[in-house]
């Protein structure tokens, strides 16, 4: 009986190192991807699902072809923690070179996920050879100019979420000409975090609404990175009687600054052009509704409940399945089709290689969740339109009696801009 | 107006955030550099009992306000007595306390803008003209209301007045039968009850944080440092200087200049007059 029972143990391990030799998918490599995420942050955390989300939706379909051979997604997060306050762009770099050498991935997806730690990473993609997708956070028109400059240098270097510049002349500047047109509102103020993209945000923002005739009042005004007292700047914009406050700020603290302007009662309507907190669907509670009537620009389609695509809604429904919530910030859709964009790259390649992929990614043109998916052959930044049909849509939401409601652009809508109760009296 | 009505407003805001820091520090001569960690676990065990436990809010917060108390016990009684004489060690142990608090508490879960406290009173009104919510204006009364009510201690029970002895001269209170460890614990349980209580009427203004924890440790040491370590006059004429410096800075040169404000005065108080505007007993030590 002993015998009988070593020698069944010995077929069974005989047939599973067999099974494990022949059997395709469990003896293929993975192909990697790198995530240098900011965690803690919004812009860090819904990446980082996004690109789980839609890398197991893939390997359950049975991976990416490459060549004969189908290959899994594996995905390795790493936190830059660039958005937290006070901590040095140097920081990022070394998590991206931690990816990068040590834990040897074969491509970038999401961050680094502020600006000026994107910008500062470039060279060191560029110098490994490593395909990179930035898909959240980093809305700085300097991110593609670079690529224009350094063709050959920066190649490796793609953009498949919004920036700044389209954001303010496609979506936030004809958005803003709608509401004044609608309600006959003129006088801008402007609120501002103490970063790159913000700053140069508002201050772009300012000259063009001076250029279409609106009365911009002073300039804006700039917070430090985690400031919870918006007070006097509210103060300051109720006593020139603004009507539109333009926020543009990623941090969690923009939660307070919409009580504050409730409670305050400032009759203007706000405006996150970036609002980290606003964009969440926990803002409502978290503001106990005091956010009510603040418009959130979340960049892309998909990052907010509506209909810009057939795939939009099956990514909403299919996130919220996975991770009981709807699609939080602005990087979420951007990050989940960063995924898909480079698996069809991969296959159409047929290979790995990064000077392949590159060449397969400037030919990429698929429908996604939030339009049309192809990149500027020059800047490797993704096509911006206010059409899903020929390209990349944006999003602004206007929240009303607790829910996140389409307003822009008018492809997309599924609802129309509100003014505060105290507005409409004015 | 605006800059006197929200400087005596940041103000009480500084002083509510510096009350505990400086109850401690002037009675034990323990600097409490897990204050703001305090600060802001006050305000999220209030969170969990109201929003987890389904507690009234008063209760929820009077509940939490014994749980911090208890907790600074805890801190001083297993921790804090060990390194009681040997200040380095003191500020690395206690801020040690203070950052697993704090991290731990991110750690568990504490991220993002959910987490928030109702006000007492919903809100605002007009005051000479400039909009103020409610709640800033019960952050000024429960800030004069504290302020009266510790001097009262302070000068009129014998607790108080045993507490007053220590910060005076802890030896010769000794000798006069005063427990010199107990009034520690006291102070350590008044002073983390007063950071508790910081934080159920501040936090109502904004979100709880685990940033929050830092910029109160913060603000509480420059206001300790600007007004003479120990010293609780000092530290409220420093809060109101703090306070009204901030809201002109806002005001005449930007806001992303207000945090400066408060490390600038660190930085003049160390090179002008390093024991503080009050900070008597330092100044005679510097002397001698």
């Amino acid at each position: 009986m002993n015998r009988r029972l070593k020698t069944l143990q010995a077929v069974v391990f005989a047939a599973a190192i067999l099974a494990v030799s022949f059997c395709p998918a469990l003896a293929v490599e993975p192909i990697t991807i790198g995530a240098p995420l900011s965690t803690a942050f919004l812009y860090g955390w819904d990446a980082e699902r996004a690109i789980k989300l839609a890398a197991d939706e893939i390997n359950a379909e049975g991976g990416v072809k490459v060549g004969d051979v189908k290959r899994p997604f594996k995905v390795e997060v790493i936190d830059t923690r660039d958005l937290e306050p006070g901590v040095p762009v140097s920081e990022a770099l070394l998590a991206v070179e931690k990816l990068i050498l040590e834990k040897k991935t074969d491509f970038i997806i999401g961050g680094p996920v502020r600006s000026e730690a994107a910008l500062a990473a470039m060279p060191l993609l560029s110098k490994n050879k490593k395909v990179s997708i930035l898909s959240t956070g980093a809305l700085t028109p300097k991110y593609h100019a670079m690529v224009a400059e350094n063709p050959d240098k920066f190649k490796y270097c793609f953009r498949i979420s919004g920036e700044a510049k389209w954001m303010v002349t496609g979506e936030v500047v004809p958005c803003l000409e709608e509401i004044g047109k609608k309600f006959n509102l003129d006088r801008l103020f402007i609120m501002v975090q103490d970063v790159a993209h913000a700053r140069a945000g508002g201050e772009l923002l300012a000259k063009i609404m001076d250029g279409k005739g609106w009365k911009v009042l002073g300039a804006p005004v700039v917070y430090p990175t985690g400031a919870t007292d918006f007070s006097m700047g509210l103060l300051d914009a109720k006593k020139q009687n603004a009507q539109v406050i333009i926020i543009w700020m990623d941090m969690p603290e923009t939660a307070i600054l919409l009580k504050q302007w409730h409670d305050m009662k400032v009759p203007a309507l706000p405006f996150g052009t970036i609002i980290a907190a606003a964009e969440q669907p926990g803002f409502w509670k978290a503001t106990e509704g005091k956010g009510e009537y603040c418009l959130a620009n979340v960049v892309n389609a998909g990052n907010a409940p509506c209909n810009a695509t057939p795939w939009t809604m099956k990514f909403v429904n299919a996130y919220e399945k996975k991770y009981g919530i709807e699609p939080e910030g602005y990087g979420t859709s951007s990050s989940y089709m960063a995924v898909y964009v480079l698996k069809d790259a991969i296959e159409r390649a047929g290979s790995t290689d990064p000077d392949k992929v590159v060449e397969a990614l400037k030919k990429t043109d698929l429908m996604g969740v939030y339009g049309r998916i192809r990149f500027d052959p020059k800047t490797n930044q993704v096509i911006a339109s206010q059409d899903p049909a020929e390209g990349a849509v944006g999003t602004i939401f206007q929240w009303q009696a607790g829910k996140r409601v389409v307003v822009f652009p008018p492809k997309i809508a599924t609802g129309e801009i509100k003014l505060p109760p105290w507005m409409e009296k004015k | 107006m605006d800059i006197i009505i929200y400087g005596v407003i940041n103000s009480a805001t500084l002083a509510l955030m510096a009350l505990g820091f400086t109850l401690v520090y002037g009675v034990s001569r323990l600097p409490n550099f897990a204050h703001g960690a305090l600060y802001v676990l006050t305000g999220y065990i209030a969170w969990l009992l109201k929003n987890r436990l389904g507690l009234s809010y008063p209760l929820a917060m009077l509940l939490s306000l014994v749980a911090t108390g208890l907790i600074g016990a805890a801190m001083y009684q297993f921790v804090l007595v060990r390194v009681r004489g040997m200040p380095i060690s003191e500020i690395i142990a206690s801020y040690a306390i203070g950052l697993a608090i704090l991290e731990g508490l991110r750690w568990g879960g504490l991220k993002g803008a959910t987490f928030t406290l109702p006000p007492f009173v919903e809100g605002g009104t007009e005051l000479f003209g400039v909009s103020v919510d409610f709640q800033r204006l019960v952050v000024v009364g429960i800030g004069v209301l504290l302020v009266a009510a510790l001097w009262l201690f302070v000068n009129s029970t014998r607790l108080g007045l045993a507490l007053k002895g220590m910060a005076q001269d802890e030896r010769a209170a000794m000798t006069l039968g005063i427990d010199s460890d107990r009034m520690a614990v006291v102070a350590m349980v008044l002073g983390s009850v007063l950071a508790g209580i910081a934080a159920l009427v501040l936090l109502p203004l904004g979100n709880i944080v685990v940033e929050a924890g830092y910029y109160v440790l913060i603000m509480a040491v420059a206001v300790c440092i600007v007004g003479g370590l120990g010293s609780w006059t000092g530290a409220i004429l420093a809060a109101f200087l703090i306070g009204f410096a901030q809201i002109l800075t806002v005001v005449y040169l930007g806001t992303h200049f207000q945090v400066v404000v408060a490390l600038a005065a660190i930085i003049v108080t160390l090179i002008l007059r390093p024991s503080g505007i009050f900070g008597r007993q330092k100044e005679l030590e510097e002397r001698v």
